[in-house]
């Protein structure tokens, strides 16, 4: 109700200001003949009285000024009219204004698009219902730490049991996909399977149809399926009677229940197709560790409680299993989970925008310094008039938030054009990208950092332009070089500018050697001319002789092929496409179960694997066809790399030795090392090699593994050339088989660097911003401290200093602002690139190369910045500059 | 000119004008009129200060104005109280007296 009134009196002096204007002159007017009848009634002659009450009341201007100034609208008012006249100096001088907010715009924009690369990411909430509740859960041995997965045993003990939790639920664990077939060609669909709560534990309900009920994922329930939107469109023709319907994933008929919206994704980065219904019928061992575990807390439940709950749960499970480790909980937010390989990356890439941001702020805060000494006569007129130096710093504020907000929407626009193309070109594998956008906490964002931009980079010239005398500069505002005060200011602006440019450079010098580092690492096998495919055999291939039998046949087919060297199959690949790890025992070293698992990479490869891929033998042999290995008495027999043979042997020759693999156990069978083959990397480029261990795909217990394998082979040709024959070859076999994920070796190395390539071609993007930005600073100061110059070059001419001395004093000046900045840039480079140290491969954080390369670089644009104004000093006609008034 | 009011405590002057409308509505020059002769001269008001005053006590809804002829038949802004300035002022002057009665009571311990 007040505010109401005021807004609306307010709002009436806004727009009728000519009614408000005549009430106050009428009202004055009758105080000043009110007063002076007063003072004629006391005695006083008329004319005395008047003059009297005059003095008495002061300038009428300046009361009506102060009844003005009490209400808000005369705030409104004021801004409106320094916006007007911002707006009309900005026409005035379109170099000095397109530049800036150019510069601004660069800078906003993509602040913008980080930050809402950042904020949907990161910051905004997972899109679930209450999704603070929500929590991913992993079971580990005592001194690991993070979420890792779990095994049938644990999640079934853990379901019963808990209290904690409203729902609880597993899906498999890496990237799953199904063979789809009886819907066309066959072809592999992305998709997972999931335990009955997934998606009540989420809270998310389908477009049509249900989700899974509760006990769908007994042993003995029919097998259901729910679909994504997109699959729902693209494969069954937005069909409305598709609940019900079958499909076949993997050989079985499943029924669809549901069908999810298109922007549901959990827990993939990219789109899925399908979630399947999984079953858990009752396990035999606590391994293998293949489910990854969520759960919705209900209210009130504190983390520490549930995970009390989890390590009771999992110590009655280590009991029920007697020789497996013992195994404790970890619970984290389930949106931590899900960011966890990017959060860090997306955090410096904000740091390093905001650093170029900084720049631009910088740089137009040099160009507005410039012109605040030009437009020094026209404050001193506006301070000798009666304005206060604050009514003027306000003013002049005003002006550079101007600036700042158009630079701001042009940026917005650059944002909306970046994010597009990112979503469109990125790297696609990043999670929760689609809850990426532009939405109102990132204009939200965009507003302040523009407001306060503008008053950044606004103060120091509003300052040094409001400063000082009235008298002076009024005097002196035409040819007098500029204050010490606004010189010193420069400087130091550019030396702050050329620090962080440099800050800039090396992290992105570091980044760039680091990926050349990575680029170069030796994979441990040649990835040229290899072309790489997955085929999964559906549940038709039920026993273990037809598993074999259908490889077999295949394999023989692919190498009898024209331009194929060697083909082979492995449940693994390099560079990153891991499938398992198993634990060992290596004969004689005990079975300590709470000893920290010795883990190895395990897979299940073909005999001529080795050889299509390139790995070098380094003792003993290969596996070979005529290894007897099928039966169950016959002996088991394990090849092994170079780093088990070097971490686990001390020395000896491994061949013949002997190993058991799962969790130790005396009664697991023994294993005979025949060879030992080089490192491989199956974990990423980067990752620091580990135990591996190779096993043949037609091995007893291994076999039933060998359903869903990975097809290499190596081809004198071009790569993709053989692709046609492979399908061909596959058909004859059976019709009904996809070729899935066809690639090149060279592709799948270049997708398993896609993010750190991505980062960084932006920190270098970044870097080479900064560098421009700076550059233009410092020839923009060095040329404007030139022309303020002009007399005193003049002068020095005239006396006899010769063009050199005078280019040089210019050179001079630049070099000393770039060395100071250089010098800073490099002691705090020393500290902060210590952040960039989990994102670099095989390069200290303090590189010498990248710091000393970065500096020279910096060091050499900027003199050539300081050259071209050098040369104009050098040029200067004493005659001319003397006259220059 | 010396301004008298300089001595006045942040805000006073808005409860004086308040107190002074308190007998019967009142235009600018009566009020201050009013406050210089009841303080004996020790305040004296200038139009400076009375007019933002004014506005400020109209927009917060204290005092409410309208134009009416004055004795001398001349046209003038007359001002008077509402109901919540006389609220207002009671709520005021009750909180003055605590604080001057443990001014008061400083100044003589």
């Amino acid at each position: 109700m007040a505010i109401l009134r005021k807004l609306v009196s307010g709002l009436k002096v806004l727009f009728r200001p000519e009614v408000a204007e005549k009430e106050m002159d009428d009202e004055l007017t009758d105080y000043f003949e009110e007063a002076v009848a007063a003072k004629v009634r006391s005695g006083a002659n008329p004319e005395q009285a008047r003059r009297e009450v005059r003095l008495e009341m002061g300038n009428m201007d300046s009361v009506k000024h102060e009844v003005r100034s009490a209400g808000w609208e005369f705030f409104v008012e004021t801004l409106l009219r320094d916006v007007h006249y911002g707006l009309r100096m900005i026409r005035r001088s379109p170099a000095f204004a397109s530049l800036s907010i150019l510069a601004i715009a660069v800078g906003i924009g993509a602040n913008t698009a980080i930050f809402s690369l950042v904020y949907g990411v990161l910051l905004s909430p997972l899109p679930y219902p209450d999704s603070k509740r929500l929590v991913a859960v992993g079971l580990h041995q005592r001194g690991e730490s993070g979420i890792h997965t779990l095994g049938v045993a644990d999640f079934l003990a853990w379901g019963d049991q808990q209290r904690s939790f409203e729902h609880v639920a597993v899906f498999s664990a890496g990237s799953g996909s199904f063979a789809l077939s009886g819907l066309g060609t066959p072809e592999t669909i992305p998709g997972i399977t999931v335990s009955a709560d997934f998606f009540s534990t989420l809270g998310v309900s389908p477009v049509l149809g249900r989700g899974f009920l509760p006990g769908e994922d007994r042993p003995q329930s029919p097998l259901v399926a729910v679909i994504s939107e997109q699959f729902w469109r693209d494969h069954l023709g937005s069909d409305p009677n598709v609940l019900n319907r079958s499909i076949t994933l993997d050989g079985s008929p499943h029924t669809i229940v549901g069908v999810m919206p298109a922007q549901f994704r959990f827990p993939a980065s990219k789109p899925l197709d399908v979630w399947a219904i999984r079953r858990f019928p009752p396990p035999q061992g606590r391994p293998p560790y293949g489910l990854l575990a969520f759960g919705r807390l209900k209210p009130g439940v504190t983390q520490q409680t549930a995970q009390a709950e989890l390590d009771a749960s999992a110590a009655r499970v280590t009991q029920q299993f007697p020789t497996s480790p013992e195994l404790v909980s970890t619970i984290v937010p389930l949106k931590q989970w899900m960011v966890r390989r990017v959060s860090t990356a997306l955090l410096i890439l904000l740091g390093a925008i905001s650093l170029v941001l900084l720049i631009a702020v910088v740089n137009v805060a040099n160009l507005l310094l410039a012109r605040a000494s030009v437009r020094r006569s026209e404050i001193a007129l506006r301070l000798a008039l009666g304005a206060s130096r604050a009514r003027v710093i306000c003013q002049l504020l005003t002006e550079s938030v101007l600036l700042s907000s158009i630079g701001g929407i042009v940026g917005l626009l650059l944002a909306f054009g970046s994010l597009k193309a990112f979503l469109a070109f990125g790297p696609g594998n990043m999670p929760r990208l689609e809850d990426v956008g532009i939405n109102g906490a990132v204009l939200l964002f965009t507003f302040a950092v523009c407001v306060g931009s503008g008053i950044v980079f606004g103060l120091a010239p509003a300052l040094e332009a409001s400063r000082g005398s009235v008298n002076h500069p009024l005097r002196a505002a035409k040819g007098s070089s500029a204050s010490y005060g606004a010189r010193r200011t420069h400087n130091a602006l550019i030396v702050s500018e050329v620090a962080l440019a440099l800050l800039l450079m090396i992290g992105s010098g570091l980044l760039i050697r680091s990926f050349l580092r990575l680029r170069d690492v030796d994979p441990g096998f040649r990835p040229d001319h290899l072309m790489t495919a997955v085929i999964s055999l559906p549940r038709s291939y039920s026993t273990e002789p037809q598993i074999r039998a259908f490889w077999k046949e295949f394999l023989a087919k692919v190498e009898s092929m024209p331009g194929v060297s060697a083909a082979g199959i492995s449940m693994s690949v390099p560079p990153n496409q891991l499938a398992i790890t198993n634990p060992f025992t290596v004969e004689g070293q005990g079975y300590d179960r709470n000893r920290k698992l010795q883990l190895a990479e395990e897979m299940a490869v073909s005999p001529d694997y080795f050889r299509a891929l390139g790995i070098p033998l380094v003792r003993g042999r290969w596996f070979s066809e005529s290894d007897k290995v099928e039966e169950e008495k016959d002996p088991m027999i394990v090849v092994i790399n170079e780093t088990m043979a070097k971490q686990y042997f001390n020395g000896q020759d491994p061949v013949g030795k002997r190993i058991q693999t799962g969790d130790p156990n005396p009664q697991s069978p023994w294993e005979t090392i025949i060879g030992v083959v080089g490192d491989v990397k199956y974990q990423g480029l980067n990752a620091a090699p580990q135990p591996t261990l190779y096993v043949p795909y037609n091995e007893n217990g291994w076999t039933p593994w060998s359903w869903q394998m990975y097809l290499v082979v190596r081809t004198p040709l071009e790569p993709k050339s053989i692709v046609p024959g492979l399908r061909t070859q596959l058909a004859s076999i059976n019709k009904d088989l996809p070729l899935s994920q066809v690639q090149t070796m060279d592709q799948l190395i270049e997708d398993s660097v896609v993010q750190e390539r991505f980062r960084t071609w932006l920190v270098s993007g970044f870097a080479g911003l900064a560098l421009l930005l700076a550059v233009i600073g410092i020839y923009a100061v060095i040329s404007y401290s030139v022309a303020q110059q002009t007399r005193e070059i003049g002068v020095r001419i005239a006396l006899g200093a010769t063009a050199g001395d005078v280019s040089k004093m210019v050179l001079g000046h630049g070099l000393r602002l770039a060395t100071a900045g250089i010098a800073i840039g490099l002691i705090s480079a020393l500290g902060v690139t210590r952040i960039l140290r989990s994102m670099l491969y095989s390069t200290s954080s303090t590189d010498l190369l990248s710091f000393v390369l970065t500096s020279a670089v910096l060091l050499g644009v900027a003199l050539l910045a300081c050259y071209i104004p050098a040369l104009r000093a050098a040029r200067v006609d004493p005659i001319v500059a003397l006259r220059y008034e | 000119m010396p301004e008298k009011t300089a001595g006045l405590v942040q805000g006073t002057l808005d409860m004086l004008i308040l107190k002074t409308l308190a007998l019967e509505p009142m235009h600018g020059y009566g009020i201050a009129l009013r406050i210089e002769q009841i303080s004996r001269g020790v305040f004296q008001v200038n139009a400076g200060s009375l007019f933002p005053a004014f506005r400020r006590l109209e927009r917060d809804g204290l005092v409410a104005s309208e134009w009416r002829p004055t004795e001398n038949n001349r046209h003038a802004k007359y001002y008077r109280l509402t109901e919540l300035g006389k609220k207002k002022l009671k709520a005021e002057t009750r909180e003055w007296q605590t604080q001057i009665a443990a001014i008061t009571r400083i100044l003589e311990a």
